[in-house]
């Protein structure tokens, strides 16, 4: 086939654009997965080991950086500490109270039944736009879409999707990412949203409820998308104008999503499907 | 060869580009805050993919550019939210475009190449953001051009010199540059050719 006249040229190019169009039509019928679980194996160990080093290398600059404010960070830390140990003292007491009750009323709370699974973070999307990253663990672990992905400090996204070896962990920092939460010391339900700049927005809150600066915010687990009780962040900001029927907060995760490199994932949970009332 | 070598080549590069090359884009952002105040808090990613893609199909036949295109695409999807074959299409407009314009010119200029990377740039980051649109996930357009298309392509264009000056050295050791219909390319500067 002569490539040099351009009717040969067009013709290959056509035919190869046919040859994409039909690996994008085989993959979203998920014909491509077991495919791309075996082309995917090599791409994320490389990739795993290069986060890795860049993790440790970035950690490494950064305390060299920071050494003058890390000595602050450690005193006020420190203080935090010893106000955090009045606290929990305080606090024990009270859950051994609502141990004592729980066991009464013979109910479970739903994090207590929870089983996690830990996974790497190993990339960052591609796109640029799509705000997900990239985790070790697929179907082979027993990760599926739809389950919660968490760390210590509190609630990182959703699985959106899943390979036999790594899976795609929409973080809550997404555009498209909703998560129903409520305040956790008025109660009062709202919902959270990602935003471009990577902050999240408190919205769908009522207008005669109160919002704090500092208060925390936590999932809510109305519309079966996330168990409740999972810390989302920190409220910064609030909005409230009386023309609104909603007034808003400015929130910020206590998770450094740029430097995630180990998550939870709750294999236990279950996303539940409301679809079927929509009828 | 130069065909088979696409496949270990852009397996580095993704793997790069999905975890290193981030973290030091931020932190050359970081070191140059006061410097490049635009692209302070931004998203922008160096396509280093797409850049050897592009550099590739400049200087060799056709057929070797749609290969790493598909290659490449597959490798990008595989990291993206995008299904696999959607990265390869837009890869392979962008070789067919710039194979075909490498052909109608006597040297290739740095003021060419950058433009051609611009036109990449440009074209690959709307091509993602229409294909993102088509799968239902939508996003503020003027957000996503202030803190994704700006910065990704003044990282392209910072960085395409030096991965076609790479691309070209495997090239020449390859001697995959033999082929009859490519124009003879050099790299120059503007003021040195004129």
């Amino acid at each position: 086939m002569r490539l040099n006249g351009r009717p040969n040229r067009f013709a290959l190019l056509v035919t190869m654009l046919g040859l994409c169009g039909l690996l994008v039509v085989l993959a979203i019928a998920g014909v491509l997965s077991p495919v791309e679980a075996v082309v995917a194996a090599p791409l994320n160990s490389l990739s795993g080991a290069f986060n890795r080093l860049s993790v440790s290398f970035n950690q490494a600059v950064d305390e060299l950086n920071n050494l003058g404010q890390l000595r602050e960070r450690i005193a006020e830390l420190e203080e935090q500490l010893a106000r955090g140990q009045i606290e929990l003292l305080q606090l024990r007491e009270a859950a051994s109270d609502y141990d004592r009750l729980v066991s009464l009323l013979s109910y479970t709370t739903t994090l207590e039944n929870q089983e996690f699974l830990t996974a790497d973070v190993i990339g960052v999307d591609q796109t640029g736009i799509v705000r997900n990253v990239i985790i070790n663990r697929g179907t082979r672990d027993g990760v599926a879409i739809g389950m919660p992905v968490t760390t210590d400090l509190g609630l990182v996204g959703r699985i959106s999707g899943v390979s036999a070896n790594a899976s795609q962990v929409q973080l809550i920092t997404d555009e498209n990412s909703a998560v129903s939460s409520r305040l956790q010391e008025t109660r009062a339900d709202g919902s959270i949203i990602g935003q471009a700049s990577g902050v999240l927005r408190l919205t769908f809150v009522d207008l005669d409820e109160e919002i704090r600066q500092g208060d925390l915010v936590i999932t809510s687990g109305l519309g079966g998308n996330f168990p409740p009780d999972i810390v989302v962040g920190q409220v910064t900001s609030v909005r409230q104008f009386e023309f609104e029927l909603f007034q808003e907060a400015q929130v910020r995760s206590l998770i450094d999503f740029q430097t995630l490199e180990l998550v939870l994932v709750i294999t236990s949970f279950q996303p539940i499907d409301l679809s079927v009332f929509d009828q | 060869m130069g065909r088979y070598l696409s496949v270990p080549i852009l397996v580095f590069a993704t793997a790069l580009s999905a975890s290193i090359l981030p973290q030091l884009v931020g932190f050359g952002v970081g070191l140059l805050g006061n410097v490049t105040p635009i692209l302070n808090n931004t998203r922008g990613q160096f396509s280093l993919v797409m850049l050897l893609v592009l550099a590739w199909s400049i200087r060799s036949d056709l057929l070797s550019g749609f290969v790493w295109a598909l290659v490449g695409g597959i490798l990008l999807d595989l990291y993206s939210a995008i299904p696999i074959g959607t990265s390869s299409a837009a890869l392979m407009i962008i070789v067919y475009a710039a194979n075909g314009a490498a052909q109608q010119l006597y040297r290739m200029r740095i003021v060419t190449l950058l433009a051609m990377t611009l036109l990449a740039t440009l074209f690959f980051q709307v091509y993602t953001y229409c294909a993102l649109l088509l799968l239902g996930l939508s996003y503020d357009i003027l957000m996503v051009i202030r803190i994704v298309f700006i910065p990704t392509i003044i990282y392209n264009l910072v960085g395409a010199l030096p991965t076609y000056a790479i691309v070209r050295l495997i090239q020449r050791r390859l001697r995959v540059n033999a082929s009859s219909s490519s124009p003879n390319l050099s790299l120059e500067a503007d003021a040195g050719a004129s």
